[in-house]
Parts: C-alpha cells; structure tokens; sequence
C-alpha cells in the first residue's frame, strides 16, 4: 500500500494529512491561494516531500489515494463565477426560483433585500407541458416550443441548462426528452435533468438542486481536470477523489458531472473523523464542534449514523438558496477565534457575529485589527502562550490585546479586563452552544447523552465550558483535531447515494411497488460497486426511507433493515421504526397512527482503505513546558501547568487547572476536569467537577 | 423589586441568560414547527412561542409572528392566572378566547405555568398555533361575514385547563373533536403545540434550578431595563411630530358601502422618549368578522412602530414601556365586547392599523418607517374544502401572496405575505399541495408592473390559477385591497390592487366577491391576484440600475419604467442616461 494524502482547502489554509504505508500520520499546513487553490495544494505537497527528504516527483509517485475537500464550488457560488445559466420549467411556473419557499429571519429587519433567483428570471424559460401527481401527462411535452426556447438560449449566450419540471420525479418522460433535444440542438452544451440528480418531491428544491449543479458544471469541470492533470505532471500516479456533501469520496471525473455534491465538501468529513477517533458504536451519540477563525460549524454523529439534512443553505437562512440536496447536516455560524467583541449604546455586551476574520485579524496578531476579539481574550487570559503561538512560528502582541480589551468592552463595562476577557469567553462559549442546541433539537438528540468532539484550531479555548454547559460528560479532542476535516476524508469511503420517490401508505402498502423501486436502486448500487468501486475491501449499502405521518408535512429519515419487503413483519417493523424515530427525534409519537413514504434512498459505501484512524508519529519533545500565569473561570489566576500534548503518553492523567498544547492549538482544561490520552492518541476531558 | 443590589448584573451577564431565555423560546419554536401535523403549522410554520414573567410581562418571543405576540400574551396569562389562583405543576391551558388576550378563535394556544419547586409560579410558557379548524359554522378559520361570535361557531376557551398532573383532560379534548373538521389533525397540532409548551417548561425548570429563581427574576427586571434604554435612545434620536394617516378596508357584508376608513394619529415625543398611537377615533364594531381583538388591536400599531425603527431593539415588556395605544371599548379597533366576532382579527383591519402607521412614521423623517403592505386574503391564501372520493379535506393554502412594502433602503421584501406576518409564514411546494389535496395549480406566477413604485419599490403582486381534482372544493377568503390598494410613502406609489374571478370552461372570467366562501366545480378553476406592496420615496429618485434591472428581469416593462420611474432604456436594456436625465429633470 502507498501514500494516501488528504488535502482540505480552507479559506486561509490547506491542511493536507498523509498517511504512510505503516499507518503514520503527518501533518501540514500550506497557505491558500484563492485565486488557484491546487497551487495550496501543491505547496502543501511540497512541504510534505521536502519533510520526508524527496523530490516531489519521488514522493508523489509512492501516492495511492488523494482525496481532496475543496470550498472551490461554494466559492464559486458566492462570487458569482458560476455559468451563465438558463432554467426550463413547466409553462405556467416561471417563479418557482424566485418566490422559493417563502421564511424569513429577523421579522423587524427591513434593511435586508430579497435575495435575487438562483437563475435570472431572463433567463427562465415555460415550456408547454404538465405532469400530474399521478404521472400523467396532462399537458403532452410541445417539442417544437422547446426547439425554439433552446435557439433563445443560445443567442442568450448561456453556458448551462437546469431543466425541472413539475412532477417528473413521477414521471421523468418529458425532462428525457428535452435533454435528447438539448443534446441534438446545443451539442455539447452542459445540463442537468431535476429527476436525476435529486429525484424527491418539492418543486423548489429540486430546481435549486438542478441549477446550481448545471451552473457549476464548466467551472468544476475545468477544476478537475486542472487538478488532475496537475498532479499527473507532478508524478502523482493514484486516484484522485473529492470528498462529498454526504459524508464520503467520489472519484473527481464523476465529481465534476454532478458537482452540487460538492457544495459542502469539507464541512461534511467532520463527524467522519469524529466517529472513527471516539471509536463511536451503535449507542453513542457525539456532537461535533468544528471552531475556525470566523464560524463554528456542528454536525452529530447519533448512533453510529450521521444524520442528513436536506436544509443546506449557500448564505444565511431564508436570505440565500438552499441547495436541496440531501447532505451531512452541519449548521454553521459567525462565532470562531475572530469574533469581535464590543458594547453597545445600552450597556450590553455582543460577541460576533462580525468577525475580524484573517485581514486584519485579532489585535495581537499585529495585522492592523483593532477591535478585540476572543483570540485576544484567551490571550489575556493566559490559555494562548503569546511568546509560543503556532509552535513559536508567531509571536503574538499581549499588550495590545489586553488595551484593546480594556478601551471597547472592559470600560464600558466598568470592570476590570480579566473580568472583560472572561465574558467575552462565556459569551463566545453560550452563542456556540445555543447552535448546538439548535440542532440537537431538530435532531431529537438529548446534549447530556453525548459526547463533545472538539476539532479546528480553536477548539480548545472553550471546549470543556460548552460541554459543561450542553451537560456532556466528556470532550474529546483528536490528536489531529486541529486538521479533523482532513483526517476524517483519510479514513471515509468511497460512496455514492441514490434515491426515488414512491408514495405509499402503511395501511395499504404496495409492497411489489416498493420492492420494484428497492430493487432498482440496489441494481444502482451495484452497478457503482462493480465499476468505481472495483478493487475495494468491502461494500455495503445503508437503506433508508423517508416517510411521516399522514397529513404530516415533513419526512423524517427512517433506517431500513434490509433492502426489500418480504412480509407484513417486514412492513410492521418499518413502521415501529417510524414510531421509534419519531419519539426520539420529537419526544412524541402516534403509535396508533398510518404512516405514509416518500422517498427512499440507498447509500452504497465502498472501502478503499483501512477503517482504523491512523497516529501522529511519536514526539520526542519534554511533556513539560514553563508554566505560566492563567485566568481560570472561578478561580482567578493560577500559576499553571503546561504540557505538550503530543508528548503525552497513553493512560496518563492530567489534572485540571492545566493547559495542554500542540504546535496547532491550545486546550483549556478547566479546574475539577482531568485529561487523559487514549489509546487512538485523542485527549479525553473528563469534565465533571472533581475535588482536588 | 425584591432582590438586594448584590445581584445587580452588568452588560455580560444580561447577554448570557438573553440568549439561554431565547434559546428556550427558539426551542420550543422547533419542536413545534418540526411536530405539528396540518400543513399550516409544519408547512406555513403559522404559530409562536413565548416566555413570560410570572407578572404576565412579555419576556422572550424568539422568531415569532409579530401580530402574534407583542401583546396580548400578556393578557392570556393574566387570564390564567385570574381564573386559576391556584397553578400546579402539571397544568395546561387552552385559550383562544379574542375577549381575553388571545388574537382570534383560530390561534389555540397551550399555556403552561411553570412551578418551581416550592409551588411558586415562576415564568409562563405560551405556544400558539393557527389551526387548519376550529369549528367555526363554515369550513373556514376567517369568517369574515360572521355577525356575532354565534355565527361564528367556534369553540371558546377562555385559558381553558387541559391538563391537569400531565394528564389530558379529556372532556375537553371530546368536546373539540366533535366539533372541529378532521380531528385527528387537530389532535396532532394540539399534541405537538402542548408537547413545545411542555419542553419550554423543562427547560425553564432546569434553568432555575441551575441560576436560581431570584437571580432570573431579577435578570427579568433588568433586561427589561436595558430594552427600556435602547428604546429610549433610539425615540430621543426621532423627531418631533404627530401625522394622522387613514388607511380604508374594502367594503364588506355589514360595513358602510364605502369600506372601513381606519384612523391612526401617531405622535412621538422625543423629549418624553415616548411614541403614542392614538386610535380611538374609529367606527364602531360591526356586525361581521373583522373586529379586531384587544391583542391585535395593540399588537398592530406597535408591530408598525418596531417595523419603523433600529430592528435591534429588543421588544419586551421594556421597551413597550416607551409606547402607548390608545384603544376605545366597542370600537372595531379597539377592544371588542362579547358577543362581537373577531374571526379574521389578525389580519384585515389589524393590516389596515398597521400599515398607516409605519407609513406615518415615515412621513416624519426619511428613513424611518415602511410603505404600505398589500392585503390579505387573498382565494390564494383561502381555506380549501370538500369531499374527494367520500373523504373530507380541510386547509389553508398558501399557493401565491408577496406583498412586501417598500422600505428605507431595501424593496418590498417578495414573501411578506401581510403586515402582521412579516414574512415568516413559508409558501407552499405545488407538488405537497397536489399531493395532500385533490388540488391542480395551474399556474403561479408575480405579476409584471403591479409594485408600488418608488426609489424603494414595493413586491410585485401574484397570480395563480387552482382547481379542485374530480370534484367541488369550496374556497374561502376574504380578500381586501380589490379597492383599496397599498398606498406608497413619501412620495412612493400603491402596489397593484386584488382580485379574484371564476374560470368558467370556456376561459371567460366571473368576477366574485370579495368576502365569499365560493364553490368551484371540477371544470372551473379559481383566479386569485393578490395585492402589490407600496412604494418608499419617489419613483425618479430610484437609482437607474435597480429600474433597468427590474425591465431585464421582465417586473416593469419598459413603458412603465419611463412614464412611471423616468428612466429610459437602450434597446440592449442598458440604461439611456441621456434620456434619463432629461426625463428625470422634466418630471
């Protein structure tokens, strides 16, 4: 077995991992360039080659696997570098794009404008045609109107086609043909077809699915290939993948045909790494905080499953698009290391959600920001070594931190500044967990059962306080936590997901209806197995459903035990699964009710690799650094012990107050918390008050 | 107050318990949009949720409806709490009563004390939720030709207990299955409105176990005094001035032929940090179901006032102590007597007392303030019913209706839907309706030049088109602004009037009533237009980009964005500036 590299690109950095043929782990950062994000992930390459004391083309040319998170796609997005895309839609339903699904946040807030449709409305097109709910065609497709829609098109100069019409996702008859038109009039020409790339119910979302694929089809297309060929040049020989919004890999040519799997690429391999570092089995449940410099992004693991949402939005709720897609659910907001702190006209104190993000940055870090930050707390209240930031690569300016802390919050306030830096941390700690607790409701999931997995470079300034606050009994911090999202793309599968729509109910269920459509999608599975998964270690398809009580509006996810209906046990167990779910995810259920399903999906996972997270290489540094003088919350200033957390060794125990840290981040182990490495090299927080 | 000046708390640990009280509002919000079982609660998301004081002071609302909950929470509480001396753990309490506090009969709402271990009533947690039906005499939760609440036929729960040690009390829950249409989905939305009212008491519960009964009361006091604080600074940087603005309601069965004129005089006294709202000088009740209750009759001006003003304010019993309504006995905008009907409170004449008072606003100072807002409701929005193959079927559609009033830096927002919603009601997927209901959408779509021009324009109006599917469905709406549409400011136009029409099989239009339960057969389909939102400032003042990107877009024709705005295009639809400037300087 050769290398195997993971390579996350962030907006600042690029994290790449690299596991060696014995399992060893190491670890880079390179910076990234926005402007040619593989240019990052070459530099990162680079650094590792050089670490190991070959040329690149050497080192490249032991590479296995590379799997790549990359935010190409959402910056695309946000920048508006996407194709000029053209919508085709049902005569008659122009504004699906534009009037959405309505919401909105903030109900006095008029300074907001509406957000403009994924697609102009120019460049929206009716076309004679109607299915119904049953799959009729009401309306017969009129294929010279699409004939002479596609001319328009292409004196519109577009480069992409999203085609959704209602009701396809019943019968995808006209949609088909209008694609075999695109393919005879506009050759070459990228589209996208609603019912193939998200078959499930709901005009909007399906649209939006739709358009934002067709939209990222060139842009994603040309990355690939760049990536591709750039690394073939560099002497790598293995496979390149890209990690999904779904939580797995996907080979990059197959990646670029249906690039909105890549919106969330990154995010989404957080809980992977969490599940296989905690060692996570079929009861527990782990949530997972990912702190950055300018959002703190949460995703769950509960009960060995990661739950989907099909909720995924490309800006703020209600205020941008979503994209549809059935994806890891991961809620973000604007709280991290450079959330600023300040006081307002009525005395209260906000942190964030403005952020000094990395230009200008925190006060300490000398780039020009003036207004404090929560990096500038931790640094005034001793848990960031400002002498021995990042290894000792930077040194911080305390001075500055602590006088910015004192002119915008610490006076207004009128206290004194530890007591200011110590509410800047609380706050910054209860807007983090008041996200968690967002989506831990919407997931049923009770915060005290859990596990607090915290990952990304500032995680530690305050992962034992949230979990203290959300009633966890333990934090866990990976020994690569600082790269989580890398380290869980290493370790994830190769996986693709299908879904159809079939709409029956539990009272009379079409069990040869639902076996025809299970049947299909497992022939999908199959057919992925058999080609891109060729080669794997093992394949195994998880089945789900997504159904509801009758007259209920939203589905929840139901995990199937089997992949078809044999008998009425079958269908009983179905809906006491239903029942069960929905008491766990709602603390109510109906159990006397019918059910009814919508759509039903199968993933099919295929293993590349090991399973078994890789170790850090051993540290021959002292365990022991200086101590120095840190601000505890409750217990004033402690002159504390500071250790190396990679020179740790297995079963040890470290006792709070202490501050364990790596060349990446810095972990507050708050006093009446104890810390010990395990066996996978993760620091576990026992974080119940003990006495001393 | 009771508390030493020991726990007194400052800047930092006011924003800590703010965001853990709204943390249980939002909570609650989530479990019931997530639960409810009508496609009104879980697909509209048409309910709120709320913490009170145990003084019955509004304390905590998370996203909820603006007409909803400003007031009247308050007075339900106090409701309770009158009826019941003696609160247990494990009370509930149904109230929807429009003479006690409640917005209209439709909104069932749960509350539920919260005890504190020594049977001391600490806070009150209200979760309210529109129902699909609540029994009315007609297939629809906006009666709006109902002469008294007799007509109206709707169960009265006037803080009702339901629970009693957790336990439903299940005379009641009889009751209201025999009298409300599909009970099992009633019982569902009752199921999922108490469940997030019960999962706000758990979690007050462990926060007063966790900070301590005292230190919350006090925290109460004093986030309201910051709010009092904001709200003080932010009216003393108002000017000075008292505008009356009238705003007129269609005519209706038993209103004055010519509509319902509505008068609001608005006053702010920066130096008194105070803005009063004067509307005593309006007609009295009438005999159909537009009365408004007291909750909306307060709720709405005030909606207006916080729509006009630095949306960071927090609204809270503080910061309304900085505004006073002044309400009449008997008045249809004041406070109601039993047996008036206020079945369509929330919405008609309470956007008629909302909307010419944030366009007064706006007259005071550029700005402040909002247009007007189109008007509700539309066949668009109507309550859908009939039998389909000897089932029965009942809901509120929401198959097209924007509105959005033009704002001091921003257009109308598209989905506002009407002043007292703002927006947060969701617009349903035509695949779900088609899917629940024996429903064909024909068509929906915005509606070209029906905004309120303006430098800020107001939504668009919008059209659709439904039918019923192998058999009659019925549709009730009571659609106001086919007359009267929604008036610009300062300077601004009115958006596009309502209207609505049967379409025969032939396509030949019937116009119909405004106010009207209507049978459509299964070959006719019904046409609803829903109102355009007004203008903020004059259409010249309108940067030429936005008008040229409103033509490109097909919103304002070309003809339009000359005559209207002044602003003339080349043929490639980039802006004439020559042209344009000479329009401008002639206009």
């Amino acid at each position: 077995m050769g290398l195997r590299f993971a390579i996350d690109t962030g907006g600042t950095f690029t994290d790449l991992m690299v596991s060696s043929d014995a399992g060893v782990l190491s670890m880079y950062k390179a910076s990234t360039t926005p402007k040619d994000p593989v240019a990052g992930v070459l530099d990162s390459l680079r650094m590792a080659a050089e670490a190991s004391k070959e040329s690149l083309q050497s080192y490249l040319a032991r590479g296995e696997l590379l799997m790549h998170g990359t935010t190409h796609a959402i910056n695309a997005i946000v920048t508006g570098s996407t194709a000029r895309t053209a919508f085709i839609t049902t005569a008659g339903h122009p504004d699906t794009l534009v009037i959405r699904e309505g919401g909105r946040m903030e109900p006095f807030n008029f300074t907001i404008a509406y957000p403009e449709p994924f697609v102009p409305r120019a460049l929206t097109y009716e076309v004679p045609e109607r299915m119904t709910v049953n799959g009729m065609a009401k309306t017969p497709l009129d294929e010279a109107a699409v004939i002479d829609i596609l001319e328009q098109i292409k004196q519109a100069g577009v480069e992409a086609i999203g085609v959704c019409f209602l009701w396809s996702v019943v019968n995808p008859a006209h949609e088909l043909a209008v694609g075999v038109l695109i393919e005879r009039h506009l050759p070459g020409i990228p589209y996208t077809l609603s019912h193939k790339i998200n078959p499930s119910i709901r005009e909007y979302r399906r649209a939006i699915s739709t358009c934002i694929d067709a939209s990222l089809k060139p842009i994603m297309g040309a990355y690939m290939r760049g990536l591709e060929s750039r690394l073939r040049e560099a002497g790598f020989k293995g496979r390149v993948l890209v990690v999904t919004s779904q939580g797995g890999v996907m080979d990059a040519a197959h990646a670029a045909e249906a690039p909105v799997h890549l919106i969330n690429s990154g995010p989404s391999m957080a809980p992977v790494a969490a599940k296989a570092y905690a060692e996570a089995g079929d009861t527990e449940t782990l949530i997972v905080g990912d702190t950055g410099g300018t959002t703190f992004d949460v995703s769950l693991v509960r009960r060995g499953r990661i739950p989907r949402s099909r909720e995924t939005w490309l800006g703020q709720p209600f205020r941008s698009h979503m994209t549809g897609m059935p994806s890891v659910d991961v809620k973000s907001i604007g709280a991290g290391g450079g959330s600023i702190a300040w006081v307002d006209a009525g005395g209260l104190l906000h942190v964030g959600p403005i952020s000094a993000g990395a230009v200008p940055g925190p006060v300490c870090y000398r780039r020009g920001g003036t207004r404090p930050t929560v990096t500038d707390a931790a640094v005034a209240l001793g848990f960031i070594d400002a002498e021995f930031f990042l290894g000792g690569k930077m040194s911080l300016d305390k001075q500055g931190a602590i006088d910015a802390i004192k002119r915008e919050v610490a006076d207004p306030l009128k206290c004194d500044v530890e007591t200011a830096a110590e509410a800047i941390m609380s706050l910054a700690t209860e807007h983090m967990v008041q996200a968690i607790m967002d989506i831990t409701v919407n997931q049923g999931i009770d915060p005290s059962e859990a596990m607090f997995v915290a990952g990304g470079g500032a995680a530690g300034l305050n992962c034992v306080a949230i979990a203290r606050r959300l009633g966890c009994r333990r934090v866990l911090v990976t020994e690569a936590g600082a790269a989580l999202s890398a380290s869980g793309a290493l370790i994830s599968d190769l996986s693709a997901h299908y879904q159809a729509m079939f709409h029956t109910l539990s009272e009379s269920f079409d069990q040869a209806g639902v076996n025809r459509v299970l049947s299909k999608l497992s022939e999908e599975c199959s057919a992925f197995a058999k080609h891109a998964g060729a080669g794997s270690l093992s394949t195994s398809v998880d089945w789900s459903c997504e159904a509801r009580y009758i007259e209920q509006a939203w589905e929840i996810e139901v995990p199937l035990r089997k992949g078809g209906f044999e008998s009425a046990t079958d269908i009983t167990s179905l809906v006491s699964d239903f029942h069960q779910m929905h008491q766990d995810k709602f603390a109510v259920s109906d159990p006397h009710a019918a059910i009814e399903t919508v759509t039903w999906n199968a993933e099919v996972r295929c293993r590349i690799g090991s399973a078994e997270p890789g170790r850090l290489a051993p540290d021959q540094r002292a365990v022991e650094l200086p101590s120095r003088r840190v601000r505890y919350a409750g217990a004033g200033w402690v002159n504390s012990q500071v250790y190396r957390f990679e020179a740790i060794s297995e079963g040890s125990i470290i006792k709070g107050p202490a501050i364990i840290e790596s060349d990446f981040t810095s972990i507050v182990i708050e006093p009446g918390s104890k810390a010990m490495r395990d066996g996978l090299g993760n620091l576990v927080i026992d974080v119940r008050e003990h006495t001393a | 107050m009771t508390q030493s000046s020991a726990s007194q708390m400052d800047g930092s640990a006011l924003a800590l318990l703010t965001a853990r009280m709204e943390g249980i509002a939002r909570k609650m919000a989530n479990t019931l949009h997530r639960t409810g079982r009508s496609g009104i609660l879980t697909i509209a998301r048409d309910f709120s949720c709320v913490v009170l004081t145990a003084k019955h002071e509004l304390l905590a609302t998370a996203e909820s409806l603006p007409i909803h909950v400003l007031r009247g929470p308050d007075i339900m509480a106090k409701t309770m709490a009158d009826n019941h001396p003696v609160l247990k753990r494990g009370d509930a309490f149904l109230h929807n009563s429009p003479y006690h506090g409640c917005t209209h009969p439709a909104d069932h709402s749960i509350l539920i004390p919260v005890i504190d271990d020594q049977g001391v009533h600490r806070f009150t947690v209200l979760a309210k939720a529109h129902q699909a039906d609540c029994g009315n005499a007609l297939p629809t939760t906006y009666m709006g030709a109902a002469k008294d609440v007799y007509a109206e036929g709707a169960l009265i729960f006037p803080a009702v207990k339901i629970q009693d040690k957790y336990e439903h009390v299940m005379d009641i829950i009889r009751m209201c299955q025999l009298r409300i249409r599909v009970p099992e989905q009633w019982w569902g939305d009752y199921l999922a409105t108490l469940g997030a009212a019960r999962v706000g008491e758990r979690e007050l519960l462990a926060l007063g176990a966790e900070i301590g009964w005292d230190k919350l009361e006090a925290y109460t006091q004093q986030w309201f005094d910051y709010s009092e604080r904001r709200m003080i600074d932010v009216i003393r940087a108002m000017p000075k001035g008292r505008v009356t603005r009238k705003s007129t309601h269609d005519a209706f069965p038993a209103t004055p032929t010519a509509g319902v004129t509505i008068t609001a005089t608005v006053e702010v006294k920066p130096d008194e940090a105070m803005i009063e709202v004067d509307m005593t000088d309006n007609p009295d009740s009438m005999e159909n179901g537009l009365n408004l209750s007291e909750a909306c009759a307060l709720s709405a001006p005030m909606l207006a006032i916080f729509n006009s003003i630095d949306h960071t304010v927090p609204k809270n019993e503080g910061s309304f102590r900085r505004i006073k309504i002044h309400l009449r006995d008997g008045s249809i905008a004041g406070r109601p007597r039993h047996p008036t009907s206020c079945s369509a409170a929330t919405t008609n004449i309470a956007d008629r007392v909302a909307n010419p008072v944030q366009a007064a606003l706006a007259e005071l100072a550029d700005g402040l303030g909002l247009a007007e807002t189109g008007a509700l409701l539309p066949p668009s929005c109507g309550v859908v019913s009939g039998v389909h193959h000897g089932k029965p079927f009942v809901n509120e559609v929401y198959l097209g209706c924007t509105g959005g009033a033009g704002a001091p830096t921003a257009d109308g927002w598209l989905t506002i839907l009407h002043a007292g919603n703002a927006g947060m009601c969701y617009q349903d997927s035509i695949e779900v309706d088609e899917l629940r209901h024996p429903i064909f959408v024909h068509q929906r779509r915005l509606i070209p030049n029906s905004e309120g021009a303006g430098r800020f324009r107001g939504a668009l109006g919008a059209y659709s088109e439904f039918a019923p599917v192998d058999c009659d469905m019925t549709v009730a709406y009571i659609s106001d602004g086919n007359v009267n549409p929604a008036l610009g400011t300062r300077g601004g136009l009115a958006g596009g009037n309502s209207a609505q029409y049967r379409m025969h099989p032939d396509g030949s239009l019937e116009p119909l009533a405004a106010c009207a339960e209507v049978v459509i057969a299964a070959d006719e389909r019904m046409v609803s237009i829903s109102a355009g939102g007004g203008g903020y400032g004059a259409p010249h003042e309108r940067e030429a980009y936005r008008v040229a990107h409103d033509v490109r877009e097909g919103w304002v024709s070309r003809e339009r964005a000359e005559a209207v705005y002044g602003v003339a295009l080349h043929d490639d639809l980039t802006v004439d500036n020559e042209t344009t400037r000479h329009l401008r300087r002639g206009g």
